[in-house]
């Protein structure tokens, strides 16, 4: 049995998974009596083959042009179709990564081909291979098997083999091939943009030392400006009860409760909360709480410290102005 | 192109893990160990009967009274008395009629309300206790799953699919998109409970409605820690009278349990005539009752629930075969209303339907034809003797206590045929009257010691949903909310949920329906109850939902 296995780096780091693979396609390899090729694609990506070659497989696939500097489904799936439509591989095994979920199962559509996704082991049973892939969220596991005929596709999932196991080249280096590839501008309908990384959350509110907080009583959204001139007077990070974040008025990383953050601030500004247990539990942990509410009977004043009977309307702006004219 | 989802095939796929589901798992799973036992062929396998339940764990849906009759049980688990987590033997049961300052025990406890020989449990640890002798009987038990559609085949069904995981707000696919599996299966049994979704579409469909429709209550429970020796462990009491009007069937309950904790609740059926009568607030107030309040003094609150149950009996009972489809427990109108007990019959039903489907699988054979024998089958077992003397019970109620209790003598006396056999019935949602523009009234509040708000209650049901999901409550026409019901009704809705679901907010000067479905207990009273019957409760990411430990 002939194995591919597509390799995953980017912005010259490997991407772990990539050995984790090679290592499945060599037990493939040793149960089937067949041989391993692995494939680097990119731009400027021969040191990653380099690396590749030291491991033991047959050979190493050098798939290198200036259209694959950054990935895209359409360059990657061009380029790799050519490449295995003149290798012939028996299976393709990638690394179960977001890339690789991205673009391996359209490459597979591609060459009219079924793909088994996020596999967690394989079974050589009779010659025939039965790949297992867990369900139900790794309650039971399924035994999987492909009906047509090769090249078939196949992703492991993170984690499935261990890449200590990778072994090493026995007769020191295995040959590097460059694959010739034709890719136009045209067939990528895709521009990537800059990387970047999302950040965990945009805001961290247990962190926070002040925090101003809305609820119902802010009635629209268009009022929000008002509270982030407060709370920018203030210094302070906006929270918010859930019936905001639920109406999209706040992001939901904004909210204060039991199905939201839990906080304790050195001060808690809840304007127009009505003091609800489900909010309660997420900031009742605050050094000092205060609390503006219409109504004098609301229960977010049981909590409070102090405790403002108003129109917060009224409050957030005379407060807004008080905090600037004492910043000077 | 169609979403191809993952298929898998099981022998027997019962959907819903309850007291039904449960025990139609574990009688088959039985009966399979002996048949593979004595070497007979075909050789079956208890891994291939799957059972889906959307709760987080087992029983965290679980919410009755309860007291259980142990009869069902004692077949199916003969040991039981000594293994199960039965809380307590009932001691004493007493009859009360309230009135707003006093109450009175009636002397001789009728015998619908005598409940000698039966136990108080909690019906969510009993099931979570069965449901570990049916994992440990090689069963597939897959928790966080719902069934969301129903796969039709034929005249019958083959199979249900699970519910989409990890989509958002507006149906898009989120990082942790799993599309639902297909689960095929030779027999589909529902036990999806009171007013199950699955159950609701087939019946509609297929039309296998019985003379009369369903009629529901809604039970809301708290669970207390009360004062040592406020109660008695097994003292179990029933009221009648306030704050229930006359007009209007329904009633409390107190159950002693061990260690000081107290079972209270009130029923009410859902075919009340006030649109904007408020079921939760009812409870409150019937917990300021001298007799209540006395109980619970000094305690504290444990937990809430709220769950609606079928009145309707044997006459609303659904044709409960079809091919490849069996229908169980609430699903299939198995409770006694005049007893309030359903959890047996539930549990006998499910046991019934493991022997039918049993016969089946040996004779491969799973047309309706074949699983018709579980009709025949409850027709010659203690459920139709027990539903039968009560079939025209529940009827009688529609005019009010009074005259339901001259029916309901006349029909103790003639074996339950009464005056009018059969009687017939009207679904709740058809009583409402009118509010001819009348103010709305005020909401409930609590005192926040003895009494609550609804979302303090809420809170205390544990419930849990993940909020970045498609709504779980499907309106088809949010105008008809915002302008008719606004005029006929006044948004029965706001009122009848006792989880807070359902809010008419001002946006913009326009009323506009409000849904905060992660409040949501999955009790089903907006499905059943509302005006115009435009509400589907549909099932919502798995593991979502309340958390009844201990109810």
């Amino acid at each position: 049995m002939k194995i591919l296995v597509i390799t995953e780096q980017r912005q010259g780091k490997w991407n772990n998974t990539s050995f984790e693979t090679l290592v499945a396609a060599q037990q493939i390899a040793a149960a089937t009596s067949g041989t391993v090729s692995a494939l680097v694609i990119g731009k400027d990506v021969a040191i990653f083959a380099d690396e590749l070659a030291s491991k033991n497989v047959a050979e190493v696939l050098l798939i290198e042009h200036d259209l694959l500097e950054n990935y895209t489904p359409d360059g990657y799936c061009v380029a790799l179709k050519q490449v295995i439509e003149a290798a012939k591989p028996d299976l393709v095994l990638f690394p179960h990564t977001y890339q690789v979920r991205d673009f391996a199962p359209k490459l597979a559509a591609s060459l009219g081909k079924g793909m088994i996704g996020d596999c967690v082991g394989f079974r050589s049973e009779g010659g025939k291979l039965v790949f297992v892939r867990q369900m139900f969220q790794g309650k039971t596991a399924a035994d999987v098997t492909f009906t047509g005929a090769a090249p078939w596709f196949v992703s492991f999932q993170s984690g499935a083999f261990r890449a200590d196991l990778l072994a090493a080249h026995p007769g020191g280096k295995a040959p590097i091939k460059a694959a010739k590839v034709t890719l136009n501008a045209g067939d990528i309908r895709t521009k990537p943009l800059e990387l970047f990384k999302e950040a965990k959350s945009a805001v961290d509110l247990t962190q926070a030392s002040l925090i101003v907080a809305i609820g119902r009583g802010i009635k629209a959204p268009e009022n929000i400006a008002q509270v982030e001139a407060l709370a920018k007077a203030l210094g302070a990070e906006i929270a918010a009860s859930r019936p905001i974040c639920d109406e999209g008025w706040l992001p939901m990383d904004r909210q204060i409760g039991s199905s939201g953050q839990t906080v304790a601030p050195k001060l808690y500004l809840a304007l127009g909360i009505s003091g609800a247990i489900q909010h309660v539990v997420g900031m009742k942990g605050s050094r000092t709480i205060v609390a503006v509410n219409k109504d004098q009977n609301a229960p977010i004043f049981e909590i409070a410290d102090y405790g403002i009977v108003a129109d917060i309307f009224e409050v957030m702006p005379a407060l807004t102005e008080e905090l600037q004219k004492a910043k000077g | 192109m169609a979403l191809q989802r993952e298929q898998l095939e099981a022998d027997v796929l019962i959907v819903g893990a309850g007291p039904a589901g449960l025990s139609c798992a574990l009688h088959l799973a039985n009966l399979i160990k002996q048949h593979n036992a004595s070497g007979a062929k075909p050789e079956l396998s208890a891994e291939n009967i799957y059972v889906l339940e959307k709760g987080r764990e087992i029983g965290a849906h679980q919410l009755s009274g309860a007291i259980m009759n142990p009869s069902a049980l004692a077949e199916l688990v003969p040991d039981f008395a000594k293994t199960a987590p039965l809380d307590t033997p009932v001691t004493d049961s007493a009859a009360l009629i309230f009135t707003q300052k006093s109450s009175y025990r009636i002397p001789i406890t009728p015998p619908p309300f005598n409940n000698a020989g039966n136990y108080v449990i909690s019906l969510s640890k009993l099931v979570k206790w069965l449901g570990g002798l049916v994992e440990s009987a090689g069963v597939n038990l897959f928790k966080e799953f719902g069934g969301a559609e129903l796969i039709y085949s034929g005249d019958g069904i083959a199979g249900v699919i699970t519910e989409d995981k990890g989509l958002d707000k507006n149906g898009k696919p989120k990082d942790n998109y799993t599309p639902g599996y297909e689960l095929r299966a030779k027999v589909t049994v529902l036990a999806e409970g009171t007013r199950g979704s699955l159950t609701k579409q087939l019946v509609a469909k297929k039309k296998l409605d019985n003379i009369n429709p369903q009629s529901y209550g809604i039970g809301i429970k708290e669970l207390w820690e009360v004062l040592p020796g406020k109660i008695q462990p097994g003292f179990v009491a029933h009221t009648l009278g306030w704050p229930v009007s006359s007009k209007m069937y329904g009633g409390g309950w107190i159950y002693g349990l061990q260690n000081n904790r107290i079972s209270i609740g009130l029923v009410i059926a859902l075919e009340y005539g006030d649109s904007r009568f408020d079921p939760h607030a009812a409870f409150q107030t019937w917990k300021t009752h001298p007799y209540v309040c006395n109980l619970l003094d000094g305690g504290q609150l444990v937990r809430y629930g709220a769950k609606s149950l079928p009145y309707g009996g044997w006459y609303a009972m659904p044709r409960n075969y079809i091919d490849g489809g069996l229908i169980v427990g609430d699903s299939g109108s198995f409770l006694d209303s005049q007893r309030l007990k359903g959890v047996h019959l539930a549990m006998k039903s499910g046991m019934l339907a493991a022997e039918t489907i049993f016969e089946a699988l040996k004779k491969e054979d799973y047309s309706a034809k074949t699983l018709q024998a579980y009709k025949e089958k409850i027709d010659h077992s203690y459920i139709k003797t027990e539903l039968w003397k009560v079939r025209n019970f529940h009827q009688s109620f529609r005019n009010g206590m009074l005259d339901g209790f001259f029916h309901s003598a006349l029909q103790q006396v003639t074996s339950g045929r009464g005056l009018f056999d059969p009687m017939r019935a009207h679904a709740g949602h058809e009583a409402y009257g009118k509010i001819h523009g009348r103010p709305a009234p005020e909401r409930f509040k609590g005192d926040g010691k003895l009494t609550f708000d609804r979302l303090t209650d809420v809170y205390h049901s544990g419930t849990r949903h993940e909020e970045d999901q498609p709504c779980h409550l499907k309106v088809r026409d949010l105008n008809i909310c915002a302008t008719r019901c606004v005029e006929e009704y006044g948004n029965p809705c706001q009122y009848f949920c006792p989880a807070a679901v359902y809010e008419m907010a001002t946006e913009g000067g326009a009323l506009k329906l409000k849904i905060n479905a992660a409040n949501c207990v999955h009790c089903k009273t907006c499905d059943i109850a509302d005006p115009y019957q435009i509400i589907d409760w549909v099932v919502p990411e798995g593991g979502g939902g309340p958390n009844y430990d201990g109810m």
